[in-house]
Parts: C-alpha cells; structure tokens; sequence
C-alpha cells in the first residue's frame, strides 16, 4: 500500500515539474523574442533609443466618434513619430473607469491616466500620491484658458492638465420651435410657460439625463449660480466646510428644481431614465429641448441622428432667474475632465513627453475642434475653419461672451462621499417624493 | 484502498487544492473585509483604524435598511410567488410528455439563457414609459398610457417582477429534474386508485419533493440578498434609493463613493445576514424531518404493539 503512495506522490510530483519546465520554457522562449525585437528596433531606429511602452488608461471607450477619436488620432501620431514608443490604450466608461482607477491604484498604475479635476475624484487620488507632479513653466505658452489650471493643483504644485471646458446647455431643436412660433426663453418663467404649451401641444419639453444623477446636479448648480453668482463658489464651500446648507439660496434653488419637474417641464420617468435614453428622445425629435453639457456638441456632426434633427440642434443657456445676482451672459462652466501621469510610471520622462505633446495646442486642442467635441481647455480662436457648426459656433459665442463662470460644479466640489450622496438624493427630491429640508439635511450629514 | 484513504498524508493531498482554493478564494477576503470594516480606508493610500464607527454608522443609514427590506420582498417574492408558479409548470411539464413537453420546457428557459445585460435593457425598453410596450399597450386598450413604471413608488414591484421572471426558469428546471427522479410506479399506482391530478400533486409529488424544495429555497434566499447586476443596469437602486439592493449599496459606497471601509462593514453584516438566514432555514427544514420521522416511528412501535 505505502508503495502505492510514495508512486502516486512521485506521480504528481512529475507532473508538477512537467508543468514547471513548459512554464519556464516559455517563458525564456518570450523573453528571447522580445530581446530579439528589441535588437531589431534598435538597428532600426538607432537614434530613438530603446523600446518603450505606454499604457494609457481612458474614459473614452468609443475611438471612432467625438473625444474618443481625438485621443487616438493623438496617439496615433506620436507613435508615427516616436517608432519606439508603443502605445497601449485601454479605454472604460467613466464609471467603469473609476473603478478600476482604483484596483490600479494598489498596483501598477498605467503611465498615462484620465482623471477629473475636482475634488470628489482628486482629493483621494492626490492624498495617496498617485500623480506625478508637472513643471508648470512647461506649459507656458500651451494657451490654457485663465484659471482651468486651478482643479488640478494642491498646494501650488501641478498635477495634471486639463482637457475641456464644459458648459452647461439647453439644446433645442429650432425647428419644432420655429413650428410651433415658440421661442428661446429669456426668463426662467418663460421656460416654465414655454414647457406648458409644449406640453400642451403633446411634445415632450426637456430631456433629461435623470438617472443618473449629476446632470440634475449640475441643472441644481445652474439654478445656484444664477441665483448667486460670483457668491456662489464661495456659498458652496462653505457650506461644505461647516456641512450647514442653510443658506437660502440652496433652498431657492432645489425649490425651483422641484417646481419644474412637478410643472412637467422634465420627460416622464425623467428620475431613471440613462443619458442614451434622454438622448435619444431629443435626437429623435420627440423632445424639444435637451439639457447637457457641451460635450454633446458633437451631435451636431453625427451622421447616426436624422439630418432634420442634426442640422437643427441649438443651445441657449440657463434663462435669467428672478432675483438672481447675474446678468444673461453669466455662465456655468468648468474644466472637468483631463490627464494625469503616473507618479509610479517606469518611463516617467516618457509619459511626459506624451503628455506634452497631447496638449500641443495643435494637436487635442485644434483636432478636437475640427471633430467638434466642445471647447478645449486652450485657446482655440486660431484654429476657426470657417466649416463650423452654428452649434460650435453658439458655444464658442457664450463663453466668449461670458462675463462670469461657475466653475467646478456642486456636486464635485466636496468629497465623492458627498457627490453620491447629492447625486442620489437630487432623484428623490425633483420627483417629490423627498422635501427640500430632508434633501438639504441628507446632503449636509455625508460631509464628516 | 480503504487503508489509503485513512492515511492522513493521503487526505492531505486530496483535500489540501480544495482547502486551499477555500482558503483564499473565500475565507482570506472574508478575513481582510473584517480587518477593513474597522478603517476608515478609500481604497487608495494610507488608513487609520476607527473602531466601531462604520458600523455605528450602519444603524442609522436609511438607504442600507430600504435595501435590505428589499431584500426581504425578494425573496419573500421569490418563494411565495416564483417557486409555487415554477413548481406547478414543472409538474404540468412532466404531465404533458412528448414534444410539447420539449417545447414548453425550452420556452421557459430561455430568459436565464440571455444575458442579464441584455434582460436589463429589454426591460427598460418595455417600461419606458414615452415608448415602452406597456404604455403602449394601456394605450392601446383606451387608457392614458402615462404610467412612469420606474418611478418612486412603483420602482420596486417593477423591479421585483423583472427577477421573478427571469430566475423562474432555473426554478423550474430544478423542481422538473426533482419530479422526474421520482418513481412513475407510484403515479400509477395512484392511478389506478382513482386519484386526480390535484391529488397526485398533493400526495405524491409534493411530498416526495421536500430535499429539492429545501435547496430552491435556501438558494432563492441566498440569490435574493446577493442581487445586484439586474438592479445596477436597471435602475442603479434609483430613484434615490428606492430600489437599492444590499450588494448594489456595497458597490456604491465602496467603490463610488470612496468609503472602502464602510463598504467593508456593509459586507461584514451582509454575510453575517446570508449565514445566519442559511442556518435558519436549514433548521426549520431539519426540523420537520426530525418531528415526521418521529412520527413515523411513533407509527411504526403503535402497529408493533398492536
């Protein structure tokens, strides 16, 4: 019996050496390969130096459309330049992407990573140093607009740059108003009466992006701002800091949001429906109007939407509140989205240099406006083509006109405790099934 | 060989993959979940150890105690409703025979064939309500149409219906293989003694079903507290909080919200909560194996002393 045992154990034995040699063979067998090509590289591009790869970790999962399509173009190119560098994507939505950001943030993070200036999103990421710091005298003469700097820096040091400036926008679509003689609302009671006779006349008022949450974040920030105006950063952050929301004005305002979706001015269901779904409404003509930020420009360009829908989108911004502190041209806009590297990075100097060339104010600031994906975060009055949307162009007017910014939205102003909890409850507060008091009172116990 | 497999190096050998495949697939992350439970880490960086305070927390957050009720109605939704509908088409199924029974016994599998992806946006689709079939079909039978069937106070049932659907198969299936091992000779045997079809079910089928009922259920509790892909891609717990589920609560504040030591605490109680309710049902099903087995042999010593 003990013979059989000692045979088995030997059995297993053997096979667990078995299949220690294939894995070793294997292994040596990939690393003679990879020197290989490493030496073929390095007689072909002598002057390059070594083989490098990058790997950049993005939040645009579609290369074929809008941002997605820039970065690649990007990226592209610059492996066109730099034979030896290759360049790895690996792309997420932006969800998805957070999460993983985080299981990379144990180990191994990519060199070049997507990231959002704001503190819900950055303050955990820069408290456990995961970012490289940025020589700010680089970036010089890149043309970053005033103050889009400000999100991606702590303590005087830079962290990261960013990519667009986004601006909060009603779309509408000019042809079911020129239909109907209805026109851009100038005050926000013109929105409301404005969305009773579309309602009236059986057309869906306003898509809206209510499942998930900070859309109707970013619609509360709107009504904030123009309640407040330049007060307003200054409101938000207090409020965060002493975690007392009793200021009159977030009353006013979550007030109004409730108003408005009770007054019908919001689509049905509007508190679970997801942006595809919100988008499509509007993109298909069912609904006049379409709240997003302008990003979504790009709807403009997309062969996928109906001609007599694409050709006809128009924005306007946030309709002049009663007894608001801004003038019409006061908007809500911020930098949100942009890029990072990795403080771990191997090829550290690298990934700068990639980062450096991404930002090249001709390449993700003029490749992006020729795509039309919303503004950059640099100046772009050199690269008009004259071939612009009026879309584009409408945007490019208001911030150009602007005399006052928001900044960073309400919901990304305070940790990413507090964001999920506004982003939850701004559901049960605009269907009404949640006071104003208890929103403003279940934001305030998520600040520590 | 009786001899080999009382050699304890031999049991060591045979069960060490399995222990170990346990021990770290399993017991490890449980371990680690505690440890975290009690920091107050984001995931990321540096910790500090705060005690009870995460769990302190637990008993007054609102949105964790919705979940768990909803929870509840799952699987009170599961046994009352899904398994007694799956038990019946099962037993009709095996009554049927022949092609039809083939048939029928596709068709009602195939929502568990298709991804839950897809079973989520099928869903979303029929409820929408500006173009969802169902508003479509209340407007086609004279009504409004208007219904917002994922809105505050419906979401749930709504919700709810979606799951029983889509796990009913997987029920069914179990219970037809359960009816299927059980003797034909006693059908007829029934038969022959003139009993129905509610007869047979009642007396033979039922009772003869007892283990597969106990494994349906224990499973339908365990599947019903571990839902989560359906409710994420369907409404994300949304409205608010309205159709939240404990793992989706988890997955939202560890990973959305940054607190990873709540989201561990949040796990702590959660499997406390599955063991504890596995434990129960266990002993309410041995319970009553116990007490008829007694029965039986309280039978069996009459007729002997008769």
């Amino acid at each position: 019996m003990k013979k059989k045992i000692v045979s088995m154990i030997a059995t297993m034995a053997l096979v667990a050496t078995t299949f220690a040699g294939c894995g070793s063979g294997s292994a040596s067998n990939a690393d003679t390969a990879a020197a290989d090509s490493s030496e073929d590289a390095a007689t072909e591009t002598a002057s390059d130096g070594e083989e490098i790869t990058l790997k950049l970790f993005s939040n645009l999962p579609d290369r074929k459309n809008g941002q997605g399509l820039v970065e690649q173009t990007i990226v592209d190119a610059y492996m066109a330049e730099h034979p030896n560098v290759t360049i790895e994507v690996e792309t997420l939505d932006e969800e998805a992407y957070k999460t993983k950001f985080k299981a990379y943030s144990m180990d191994e993070m990519p060199d070049i990573v997507s990231i959002w200036g704001q503190p819900s999103f950055l303050d955990e990421v820069l408290d456990a140093g995961l970012l490289a710091e940025l020589n700010t005298a680089d970036y010089a003469d890149y043309d970053f607009v005033e103050g889009s700097l400000d999100g991606f820096m702590k303590d005087g040091k830079l962290y990261g740059l960013p990519r667009n400036t986004d601006v909060a926008a009603f779309y509408y679509n000019q042809k079911i108003f020129e239909d109907n003689g209805w026109t851009v609302p100038e005050t926000y009671d013109d929105l409301l009466a404005l969305a009773k006779d579309m309602q009236a006349k059986g057309v869906t008022p306003l898509a809206m992006d209510g499942g998930d949450g900070w859309p109707l974040a970013v619609y509360l920030t709107d009504v904030l701002y123009k309640l407040t105006g330049s007060d307003y950063a200054n409101i938000v952050t207090n409020a965060l800091e002493t975690g007392d929301f009793s200021d009159p004005a977030f009353t006013k305002a979550a007030q109004l949001l409730q108003d408005s979706a009770a007054a019908g001015l919001f689509q049905t269901g509007f508190d679970t429906q997801d942006y595809g779904t919100a988008q499509n409404l509007f993109t298909n003509g069912q609904a006049a109007m379409y709240y997003m930020g302008s990003w979504d420009a790009s709807m403009a360009l997309n062969q996928d939407i109906p001609e007599e829908v694409r050709t006809n989108i128009r924005m306007f911004t946030m309709p002049q509140i009663e007894g608001g502190a801004t003038s019409a041209t006061d908007i809500t806009a911020w930098n949100g989205g942009g890029y990072a590297v990795a403080a771990g990075s191997e090829n550290l100097d690298q990934a700068k240099d990639f980062l450096n060339y991404m930002y090249l104010p001709e390449n993700l600031s003029k490749i992006g406006w020729e795509n039309g994906v919303g503004m950059s975060a640099q100046d772009e009055s050199d690269f008009m083509t004259g071939n612009e949307t009026e879309l584009q162009m409408q945007f490019v007017d208001a911030v150009g006109a602007a005399t006052g910014l928001s900044g960073t939205t309400m919901n990304d102003r305070g940790t990413s405790a507090f964001k999920t909890a506004i982003e939850t409850s701004i559901q049960n507060m605009s269907n009404g099934s949640m006071t104003v008091e208890d929103f403003l009172s279940n934001i305030a116990s998520s600040i520590e | 060989m009786k001899k080999m497999y009382s050699n304890k190096a031999v049991i060591a050998v045979l069960v060490g993959p399995g222990l170990l495949l346990f021990a770290f697939a399993v017991l490890a992350p449980i371990i680690l979940s505690i440890y975290y439970g009690f920091t107050n880490s984001t995931g990321m960086g540096s910790y500090d150890f705060v005690g009870m305070k995460n769990y302190k927390e637990l008993i007054h957050d609102e949105a964790f105690f919705i979940s768990i009720r909803n929870s509840a109605l799952l699987a009170l939704g599961f046994i009352c409703i899904q398994h007694p509908i799956a038990m019946v088409t099962a037993y009709i199924l095996d009554r049927l025979g022949g092609r039809a029974e083939h048939f029928f016994r596709c068709v009602f599998f195939i929502p568990n064939v298709i991804s839950v992806a897809v079973i989520a946006y099928l869903w979303k689709f029929i409820y929408n309500p500006d173009f969802g079939l169902l508003n479509n079909i209340i407007k086609f039978f004279g009504g409004e149409g208007k219904v917002n069937w994922l809105g505050q106070d419906i979401a749930i049932w709504s919700v709810l219906i979606v799951l029983i659907w889509h796990g009913f198969g997987w029920g069914m299936l179990i219970y037809y293989t359960g009816i299927k091992n059980i003797d034909p000779t006693l059908y007829e045997a029934a038969s022959i003694d003139g009993a129905g079809s509610v007869q047979t079910f009642f007396g033979i089928t039922l009772p003869l079903m007892k283990p597969v009922i106990q494994v349906n259920v224990t499973m339908a509790l365990i599947s019903a507290l571990k839902q989560m892909e359906t409710v994420y891609l369907l409404t994300n717990g949304g409205p608010g909080n309205a159709t939240q589920f404990t793992a989706n609560y988890l997955y939202q504040q560890a990973f959305r919200a940054f607190k990873y030591g709540y989201g561990n605490a949040i796990g702590v109680v959660f499997i406390i909560l599955c063991v504890v309710l596995t434990v129960i049902t266990n002993k309410v099903f041995e319970d009553r194996d116990l007490k008829e087995e007694k029965k039986l042999n309280k039978i069996s010593m009459r007729k002997e002393a008769i």
